[in-house]
């Protein structure tokens, strides 16, 4: 119940946040944009509206997690708001969960009306036929978003927002580039010591790359064992999101205020 | 009668990485407040006031020694049910109306919406806010923001009731009602731990005090005890030169400047002795007051010597 209305505070203030407004309204606005790639055959403006809508909802939903996420404890603590919360009996793992739910909605809301303003450009440059498979793309946007949200909220813990930004920004960047890291982990020509450290940062860092789905959707590319790649991809931002805030907690409950 | 705060050997020691010498915040702080007191807790900017206060909350961790809020350890969740904190300009999420900021204080203690609209209205109407309870909060002024924070700080009519500097930024009316209502809290049975500069509203309100700077408890007592000097007043007409200049000869001063004579003296036998030789002298005793200094006096005094 407390997280509960921790969380729903955290959604009411975020979504009054002018620069996450702003972001919404750009994106909005540029997915409507896509329209105008009327220069290109039907099929080729179609795939262009997908790749574009798709892109801009990804881009858009990783500006607003990182936003949201940098600043969920720094900003309280500067504005001294967490001692009257932490003050009335509300536990400090309590109030944790409230501020990561609470951004969490505020993505989802976010990314519901990003999708419905995508799915309709699609559904009028589709034939008025509803494409449903771009649903997947959207579903794995939004939970490589929470497993970003959990990486800006751990750092969040104890870093300054500007210092986050960085670490959350880098940690992004070298989960996106899972494929490199994990061939630079094999390759037979490098120094043990240099395959090891490509290994480790291959496994410890959230593998941001699996959930890029939006090309084999668009195109048509079939995924093997596709319910099997989106469950376990799933799964795994679940998992690997839980760790990260039952350190986070840890954290937290440790730390003065 | 219980401790409302009890704390014994209170310590918070701050390590900096970058500095040798560690930062002693609060050092074996022995303090207790008992229930149904106004306790007074002074001292200037850096004294470790807020580190304790945030000890007793539960938001910082002691270095050592141990707190406990009515008989439970300091941070307990079952205790915050029963105690209310106001910090020192509080801030609130100004999206919010007044009336919204209650409604979530209310809910994180778990009241059900109904006791918490019956209880907010009766706080925004006892703090002076009704009229302005849809407005919101980034178009209150400091005033009324101090007076929100009253306002959650008495959603859960709390037991302890722990202030800091529960005046500020309040007009002199405001001011008065906010003093007014404290000592209303204190005759409905509720400990009150304030900490505050306004040295003369502590005067009015407070029953024990405890002085600490550079996180040393330099003082603590009965108001009453601390003020009252063991020194006596007395005001009286027609001595003669003589007889002044006997009194002169142990009070500690004689204010002999216009036909009415100040004399301080210490208390006891000092007393009766200037008593006997007014008498003596046909002189004829005006008053008989125990002499009461000023906080600021003593505050100013100790804080002084601690400093030397």
């Amino acid at each position: 119940m407390t997280t509960l209305t921790i969380a729903r505070n955290t959604f009411g203030e975020a979504i009054r946040k002018k620069i996450l407004l702003i972001c919404l309204l750009v994106a909005m606005a540029m997915i409507a944009f896509a329209v105008s790639f009327a220069s290109f055959t039907m099929r080729e403006e179609l795939t262009i509206i997908k790749s574009f809508g798709l892109g801009v909802i990804a881009i858009a939903g990783m500006f607003m997690a990182v936003i949201l996420g940098i600043n969920l404890i720094p900003q309280e603590m500067e504005r001294k708001t967490i001692y009257t919360i932490l003050s009335k009996p509300v536990r400090r793992y309590e109030f944790l969960l409230g501020k990561f739910f609470g951004a969490l909605a505020t993505i989802l809301v976010s990314l519901a009306v990003m999708t419905v303003a995508f799915m309709l450009m699609v559904f009028f440059k589709n034939h008025y036929v509803v494409d449903f498979a771009m649903l997947k793309g959207i579903v794995m946007i939004f939970f490589q978003l929470l497993l970003l949200t959990a990486v800006a909220l751990i750092f969040s813990v104890f870093t300054t927002p500007v210092v986050n930004f960085f670490m959350t920004s880098a940690v992004y960047i070298i989960g996106s580039l899972a494929d490199v890291t994990e061939s630079m982990s094999h390759g037979t020509d490098k120094n043990v010591l240099v395959r090891g450290f490509y290994m480790i940062v291959h496994y410890l860092t959230p593998q941001f790359a699996n959930f890029f789905t939006q090309n084999p959707l668009i195109h048509g590319i079939v995924i093997k064992n596709e319910a099997v790649y989106y469950s376990w991809n799933i799964l795994y931002a679940i998992v690997y999101s839980s760790i990260l805030l039952i350190v986070a907690i840890l954290v937290f409950e440790r730390r003065d205020m | 009668m219980a401790a409302a705060v009890k704390t014994e050997n209170l310590t918070k020691t701050y390590k900096n990485i970058m500095k040798r010498e560690p930062v002693n915040a609060v050092s074996n702080l022995n303090l207790e407040v008992n229930e149904g007191e106004i306790f007074g807790f002074l001292g200037p900017n850096g004294a470790g006031k807020t580190t304790t206060i945030k000890m007793l909350l539960g938001l910082v961790y002691p270095t050592s020694g141990n707190a406990w809020i009515l008989d439970k350890p300091a941070g307990d969740i079952e205790v915050k049910q029963q105690i209310s904190y106001l910090p020192e300009t509080p801030y609130f999420y100004d999206y919010m109306s007044g009336s919204e900021v209650l409604q979530f204080y209310g809910r994180l203690f778990g009241m059900n919406e109904t006791t918490i609209e019956k209880k907010s209205m009766e706080l925004l109407k006892t703090v002076g806010l009704y009229q302005d309870r849809y407005k919101r909060l980034s178009d209150y002024s400091k005033g009324m923001l101090q007076r929100i924070g009253i306002a959650q700080a008495l959603i859960n009519d709390p037991k302890l009731l722990i202030f800091d500097e529960p005046t500020t930024g309040l007009d002199p009316i405001a001011h008065s009602e906010i003093r007014d209502l404290i000592l209303r809290l204190r005759d409905e049975g509720k400990s009150i731990f304030l900490c505050s500069h306004q040295l003369s509203d502590v005067e009015m309100v407070c029953d024990r005090v405890a002085i600490l700077n550079r996180g040393v408890m330099l003082k603590t007592g009965h108001l009453d005890d601390l003020l009252l000097a063991g020194h006596f007043e007395i005001q009286a007409e027609k001595l003669s030169a003589d007889v002044l200049g006997k009194i002169n000869g142990f009070a500690t001063c004689v204010d002999s400047a216009c036909d009415i004579v100040v004399i301080d003296v210490e208390d006891g036998d000092k007393v009766d002795q200037t008593v006997d030789l007014i008498r003596g002298c046909h002189g004829r005793i005006l008053s008989i007051n125990p002499k009461r200094r000023a906080l600021e006096d003593l505050f100013v005094e100790i804080i002084r010597e601690g400093n030397k």
